[in-house]
C-alpha cells in the first residue's frame, strides 16, 4: 500500500503545481461581459391583461370613499377575527359541554387526566365537557412517555375518552368504564365531587 | 373612478357574505350529519325542548358519534336512546325535576338503575335536589356495586336525610376501599353504616342542596 502512494507522488505534485499557477485574465473581459448583458433585450411581459395589471397608475379617492373602504376592510377583519379567541381557539367551536353532565352547585376544579402512551405522537382528551372535540384539549407529553392535561370541571359525572394520534379512542385504564356508548367503543367515567365539609 | 369604487364595494360585500356563511356553517357541527339524520336530530332536539327535557346530553351523544366518525344512522340511534332515557327519567322523577336531576337520572338509567328505583327516590324528600345522590348511585353501579344494593343504600340514606356532603363522602370512601381491594358491595354497606341519620327535628329549615322554589 505504501509503495503505491510513493509512485503517485509526482502526479499529485504536478496537479498541485498546476492548481497553484496564477491564471491570467484579460482586464477587458469583465467589461465585455457586462456589455453583452446590456445588449440583450429585456424580457417582455406578454398579454394585455397582465400589462394592464402591472402598469402603474394613480388612484385617487375622495376622503369619504376612502373612509368607507377602510371601514369595510375593518368590518371584514372583525368578522373574520370574531371567530378566533385570544387563546387561539375558534369561538365557533362546540360549546364547552359541561352542560351535558349534571352540574352541581360548586366551583370548578382542575382534574388531571393521564395516559401512558410512549409510542403516541399526540394525545387529546374528549368528553361531555368539551363537546367531544379532539382539538379542544390536547395532552402534553412528559419525558417518560406519559401524556397529561388538566381540565377544569364542575362537580358532576362525566364520560370521556383519550384520542391517540387523532384516530384511536382509548379508555382510561385508571378509571371505571362507562356502559356501552352506543358506538361499540368503551368510554371512561370521572366523577368530580363537590367540597366535603 | 366611480367604476373602481363600485367594484371595490362589490368585493367587500362578497367577502363579508362568504365570511358570515362560513361562520354559520362552522357554528353548527350537525351539518356533518347526513341530511335525513340531521333533520331527525333537529326534530328530536325540538321535541326535547318542547317537553322541557335538557338537550345537552343528546347533543353531546351526537358530537361523540361525529368525533368517532360513526355512521349517521348509528348516531341517530344512540341519540334516540339518550332522549328516551331523559323521557323516562322525567316520568320517574316527576315534572318538577330540574335539568340536572333529569340528566343525572338519565345517566343512572343508562347504567342499569330502573325507573321504579328512580321513582322510589323521588318519592322521598322533595325539598332537596336529587342530583348528587343520582350521580353517586350511577357511579357506584359503574364501579361494580350490585345495582339493587346501590339503589337500596342510596334510597335509605336519602330517607335518613343524608346531604350532598354525606353522599360525596360515601363515594370517596367506597372508591378508596375498592382500590384497596374490598368488594364494591361490601365497601358500600360498610361506609353507609358510618353515616348518621340527619333527619332534622320538625321545624328546622332544610340544609344544603335545597330545591329552589
Amino acid at each position: 500500500m505504501s509503495d503505491d502512494m510513493d509512485r503517485l507522488d509526482p502526479y499529485v505534485e504536478w496537479i498541485a503545481t498546476e492548481a497553484r499557477r496564477p491564471v491570467s485574465i484579460d482586464p477587458a473581459a469583465r467589461q465585455r461581459l457586462l456589455d453583452a448583458i446590456r445588449a440583450e433585450p429585456a424580457p417582455q411581459r406578454s398579454g394585455r391583461v397582465l400589462a394592464w395589471l402591472v402598469e402603474p397608475r394613480r388612484f385617487v379617492l375622495p376622503p369619504i370613499a376612502a373612509a368607507a373602504l377602510a371601514a369595510g376592510l375593518v368590518g371584514i377583519g372583525i368578522l373574520g377575527g370574531s371567530t378566533i379567541n385570544r387563546d387561539g381557539r375558534q369561538s365557533t367551536e362546540r360549546p364547552p359541554a359541561d352542560v351535558a353532565s349534571p352540574r352541581l352547585p360548586d366551583s370548578a376544579r382542575a382534574v388531571k387526566f393521564v395516559l401512558i402512551a410512549p409510542q403516541a405522537a399526540r394525545v387529546a382528551v374528549v368528553g361531555d365537557f368539551n363537546g367531544w372535540d379532539a382539538a379542544a384539549t390536547p395532552a402534553v407529553r412528559e419525558k417518560d412517555g406519559t401524556w397529561s392535561t388538566y381540565i377544569p370541571l364542575r362537580p358532576g359525572r362525566y364520560v370521556y375518552s383519550f384520542v391517540v394520534d387523532g384516530t384511536h379512542f382509548v379508555s382510561d385504564p385508571a378509571a371505571p368504564i362507562a356502559p356501552d356508548d352506543g358506538y361499540g367503543q368503551k368510554n371512561s367515567v370521572v366523577v368530580v365531587a363537590g367540597a366535603v365539609s | 373612478m366611480r367604476v373602481l369604487l363600485v367594484r371595490a364595494v362589490w368585493v367587500l360585500l362578497i367577502c363579508a357574505v362568504q365570511n358570515s356563511t362560513a361562520v354559520a356553517q362552522d357554528h353548527d357541527p350537525l351539518v356533518r350529519l347526513d341530511p335525513t339524520v340531521r333533520h331527525a336530530v333537529a326534530v328530536m332536539l325540538d321535541s326535547a325542548r318542547q317537553a322541557g327535557l335538557p338537550t345537552a346530553p343528546i347533543e353531546s351523544k351526537v358530537f361523540e358519534g361525529l368525533s368517532k366518525k360513526v355512521h349517521s344512522r348509528r348516531i341517530l340511534a344512540a341519540a334516540r336512546n339518550v332522549y328516551e332515557s331523559l323521557r323516562l327519567a322525567r316520568a320517574a322523577l316527576g315534572k318538577d325535576a330540574s335539568t340536572d336531576e333529569l340528566t343525572a337520572g338519565a345517566g343512572a338509567l343508562r347504567v342499569g338503575v330502573t325507573t321504579a328505583e328512580l321513582a322510589n327516590l323521588a318519592r322521598g324528600q322533595r325539598e332537596k335536589l336529587l342530583t348528587v345522590p343520582l350521580v353517586v348511585l350511577a357511579d357506584l353501579v359503574t364501579r361494580g356495586v350490585p345495582r339493587d344494593t346501590a339503589s337500596q343504600t342510596i334510597f335509605q340514606l336519602w330517607q335518613r336525610g343524608a346531604g350532598d356532603d354525606d353522599f360525596y363522602g360515601l363515594w370517596r370512601g367506597v372508591e378508596r376501599d375498592i382500590v384497596s381491594g374490598t368488594a364494591p358491595g361490601v365497601a358500600l354497606l360498610a361506609r353507609a353504616r358510618e353515616i348518621p341519620s340527619r333527619v332534622p327535628p320538625q321545624g328546622t329549615p332544610p340544609a344544603s342542596g335545597t330545591r329552589p322554589e
